[in-house]
């Protein structure tokens, strides 16, 4: 089995690849998805999505009911244990099955698992190490939205909060992408509000912090919000839509996949 | 009767539909956020000030049983009289006693959380005693017989035109002053005889100093010093988690506290009390009151590193948008959510929910509390207590159970696919109203990325290999 | 002895964490090390605190009289000034309370912060007088002040033998009325330093 680890320093070498696909992404956002699929077959790899994958067990984990998580990890578990990495677009899936899956019984094959498992993201820079989508082109004013997932639990790009050095993952990759400019919102990582249920239990909160993320996007002359996280993206949509801010969105790997529009 | 867990949801829609105060708050508390980020960013050494006196601050707690009876003893040798409090009601019974034996009908008192705690003002006002906070927004919300929102800021959800109308209530002033000086001036005036004809006066504490008896109180406006002062009889509240060992250490802290809170560098008073002041007496009311119960929890004593000052509030997107008042306790905010349950589980179980665990309160900590690690581990905890709503936990056994059967899941998915015109009613089931209350539903696609993927995907492979 | 002292001791016993995995980190000395009268005044400004202006000639007084020209009652802490009333003569903190201006010598000063150290040594036992007084000039010598807040508290003997120590870092402040910055909320209305040699 050749293990994601060794693959590092390994560039241009050809994995297999188990293709996480979020519900939500499944349901509403597949462009994201055979987006995400179809990237990852340009740069060569090998990439199945294994048809009887459901759910990662967040939703369960993160409302404090972590035992209801326990099927559904195990069904990942099942689903994905023979890959040498699992990759998904979507920084909150990652962050729980990396930092939180302990529903289950921790198994050297959950461990692998949890190991192996990449945000798409962090997978093109840090593991495939590319240098550039000569394919790509998005002559656009993009805001990039980086979700708290990605920012603050898979550290993907440096955190106003601790004055380190500027670094950003996603910018890196998409600064290889041509025509593409960047908007420099007011709060650049502010979260958006979604919050996994919190968007129904808090409504009123989360649709204000979500119409104020897409307000300071659009007032530093976004056209687009370009995330790595397809549920941020939904719930701004929705407040973008209530409010009538005209802004539209687009998963990053759209956009590296040579999205033009 | 079962108590009801605090509606945080709905107090915070009501907040956020007052569009002023709301956008006030918001942009002041983000302004104080910025100041404290201009401050870390002056200082090269921030990360390692934040990681020493979290050391210093778990070391302490690891050890206090022996820090406080060091401290205790040197205190005595100053002079102080020192007490000891399990709870609120025992806290209040000491202060009770020691006004009632100097006769003392009047107390000044600078900001305490730990009062707030203990209910104080309302034990001590019933049996004569009149308590007159003197920081400006503590006196504001004393007036207007509110909670204080914020730990720092006790009064940041008010206007102009509240503290106006509130001072012309109780102080026959201008009505329709808009001017915040003429305002404050107006509390100074109010509170000099106050302070200057008080029998006695009460502070709390920020630090505690074991090494020489002392304890360090910082303030702004100079009400701290002057309860303290003034009256010939000093009372310092302050909870038993205040400690550090030695002087030394509190170059740490008192370089992050201020700069943590608002973004200035020190509070304009950095009081070092180490004994009465001749003529006066001292006493120290050490308060307890739940935290040796919670140094016992694994998961959630390093929320006693907490030194108060309320950067994870100002960082908090969702305190900022929903109010200090909307936590119902007297603990709001990121802190507030993970110490409050320890207070009462089912009254406060509402509360690690009440946030999207951004993350953003664990970084700016200048004492590094894991604050929303623990939000999560709350959650779970509550969850095993049985504390969450039945509904929540209905729909997440359901979900669970649904996530392990891939042929169950895919015919839910299906059953909504094309026509997608909710979100998937098996993840949100009955919840799902509340989504479309200020936001647009997701748009309905044609096509799922499952049967896009066995379309487009799966037959080729098939095709692939039977041409093989 | 109370037996919740007991009590709470015994809890906090049984329920600590392991002592031996929390040890104490060495004392610190961080930071910028400059305590020079420039990062002083810097610091003093931010705060809202300022410098007794200097004109040729100007000896405390005169600078005093200039500065604060409608002040009645100018109370004197040091030997070396007169005022109209020296502060042992004040006795209360009500009498304390009728003064203008307070002139009194801090011990040290702390260029990070712009802050001056007074305690009853130099408030002659009147604690109050420093926050009654509604203003407020500090001397202080540039040979008194230290660097920063680790310096102050490793080196200042007074931390550890004051009963009453108080670092002032400009006056009086409050931002509690809808975030607008007053200075001179409860103590005192303005903070300025008189440099010495």
């Amino acid at each position: 089995m050749q293990r994601a680890e060794e693959a590092r320093s390994l560039p241009g070498v050809r994995m297999k690849i188990g293709l996480f696909i979020p519900c939500y992404i499944d349901a509403f956002y597949p462009n994201a998805g055979i987006a995400t699929l179809e990237l990852l077959e340009k740069l060569g790899q090998d990439v199945e999505y294994p048809m009887n994958q459901t759910c990662c067990g967040q939703p369960m984990a993160n409302s404090g009911c972590n035992k209801d998580a326990a099927p559904a990890e195990a069904l990942f578990v099942k689903n994905f244990a023979k890959y040498d990495a699992i990759v998904m677009p979507s920084g909150s899936c990652t962050h729980h099955v990396r930092d939180n899956f302990d529903a289950i019984e921790q198994t050297d094959e959950v461990r692998h698992v949890r190991e192996n498992t990449f945000e798409l993201v962090e997978f093109l820079h840090d593991v495939l190490k590319v240098q550039d989508f000569p394919w790509a082109e998005f002559p656009h004013k993009v805001g990039l939205h980086n979700s708290c997932g990605t920012l603050r639990a898979l550290r993907t790009a440096s955190m106003s909060e601790l004055g380190e050095p500027f670094f950003s993952k996603p910018m890196d990759l998409l600064n290889k992408v041509k025509g593409i400019s960047f908007a420099t919102p007011k709060r650049p990582d502010e979260c958006c509000g979604f919050g996994g249920t919190f968007s129904v239990t808090e409504e009123a909160v989360s649709a204000k912090m979500g119409t104020d993320k897409v307000r300071d996007h659009h007032q530093a002359g976004a056209e687009y919000i370009v995330s790595a996280d397809t549920s941020c993206m939904m719930h701004q949509q929705g407040c973008a839509e209530r409010a009538g801010v005209p802004i539209r969105f687009i998963h990053i790997a759209e956009i590296l996949n040579g999205a033009r529009e | 009767m079962k108590v009801k867990p605090v509606n945080h949801a709905k107090a915070a829609e009501a907040f956020i539909e007052d569009t002023a105060h709301m956008d006030f708050h918001d942009e002041r508390l983000w302004d104080l956020r910025q100041k404290r980020d201009q401050q870390m960013h002056i200082l090269p050494e921030w990360q390692e000030l934040r990681a020493r006196a979290s050391a210093i601050k778990e070391h302490t707690l690891a050890n206090l049983p022996e820090y406080l009876e060091q401290f205790e003893a040197n205190a005595k040798k100053n002079g102080i009289h020192v007490h000891w409090a399990a709870d609120g009601a025992e806290h209040n019974r000491i202060v009770g006693e020691i006004l009632e034996k100097h006769g003392a009908k009047s107390l000044i008192k600078s900001k305490s959380m730990v009062t707030e705690e203990c209910c104080m003002r309302e034990y001590l006002e019933p049996r004569g005693v009149v308590v007159t906070e003197t920081d400006l927004g503590e006196r504001i919300q004393q007036l207007d017989d509110q909670m204080p929102s914020h730990i720092v800021v006790p009064a940041v959800h008010k206007l102009i035109p509240d503290v106006a109308k509130i001072f012309a209530k109780h102080y026959h002033t201008d009505p329709n002053d808009d001017d915040a000086q003429s305002l404050a001036w107006q509390q100074r005036l109010a509170a000099r005889p106050v302070i200057l004809s008080a029998d006695a006066g009460m502070t709390g504490g920020n630090f505690v100093v074991a090494e020489t008896g002392s304890f360090v109180v910082c303030t702004n406006e100079g009400n701290a010093d002057l309860s303290a002062t003034v009256p010939g009889l000093h009372i310092a509240t302050i909870g038993i988690e205040r400690l550090v060992p030695r002087m030394a250490d509190m170059g740490v802290f008192i370089r992050m506290l201020s700069r943590s809170a608002l973004g200035s560098p020190i509070t304009q008073y950095t009081t070092h009390f180490r004994g009465p002041q001749k003529g006066s007496e001292m006493h120290v009311v050490l308060v307890d009151n739940g935290r040796s119960h919670r140094l016992g929890m694994e998961e959630f004593w390093t929320s006693l590193k907490c030194i108060r000052c309320g950067a994870c509030m100002n960082t908090c997107p969702v305190y900022r948008r929903s109010g200090g008042l909307s936590y119902g306790a007297v603990y709001s905010g990121p802190i507030g959510a993970i110490i409050d349950p320890t207070f009462n589980e089912r009254k406060y179980s509402t509360l690690p929910f009440a946030s999207t665990m951004n993350g953003s309160c664990t970084n700016v900590c200048p004492v590094k509390i894991n604050i929303h690690d623990q939000l999560y581990k709350w959650r779970r905890v509550l969850a095993e207590h049985h504390e969450l709503p039945f509904v929540k936990r209905e729909v997440m056994y359901m979900a669970g159970k649904l996530m392990g059967q891939p042929s169950l899941y895919r015919a839910a998915i299906n059953s909504t696919e094309v026509a997608l015109s909710t979100m998937p009613r098996f993840v949100l089931y009955n919840w799902l109203n509340p989504w479309g209350k200020h936001r647009e539903l997701p748009h309905p696609v044609k096509q799922t990325f499952h049967s896009w993927y066995k379309q487009n995907r799966l037959k080729t492979k098939k095709k692939e290999g039977e041409g093989a | 002895m109370s037996t919740s002292r007991d009590a709470i001791l015994t809890r906090l016993r049984d329920n600590r964490p392991d002592p031996k995995a929390h040890p104490l980190p060495p004392v610190a000395r961080l930071g910028d090390m400059d305590n020079g009268q420039a990062r002083f005044e810097n610091s003093l400004q931010i705060l809202g605190g300022q410098v007794l202006e200097r004109q040729e000639g100007d000896t405390l007084a005169t600078a005093i009289a200039r500065r604060f020209p409608d002040s009645k009652v100018i109370c004197s802490a040091v030997p070396d000034f007169e005022g109209t009333i020296r502060i042992e003569d004040l006795g209360t903190p009500q009498q304390a309370a009728s003064v203008d201006v307070l002139v009194v010598r801090s011990p040290f000063g702390i260029a990070e912060m712009g802050s001056i150290y007074l305690s009853e040594a130099q408030l002659h036992d009147l604690n109050s007088a420093a926050h009654l007084t509604q203003h407020i000039v500090v001397i202080l010598s540039p040979k008194n002040l230290t660097a920063n807040m680790h310096t102050a508290y490793m080196d200042r003997p007074e931390f550890h033998t004051a009963n009453y120590g108080v670092l002032m870092s400009g006056p009086s402040a409050t931002a509690d009325i809808q975030g607008v910055l007053i200075r001179g909320a409860q103590g005192v209305r303005t903070l300025s330093i008189w440099w010495e040699d």
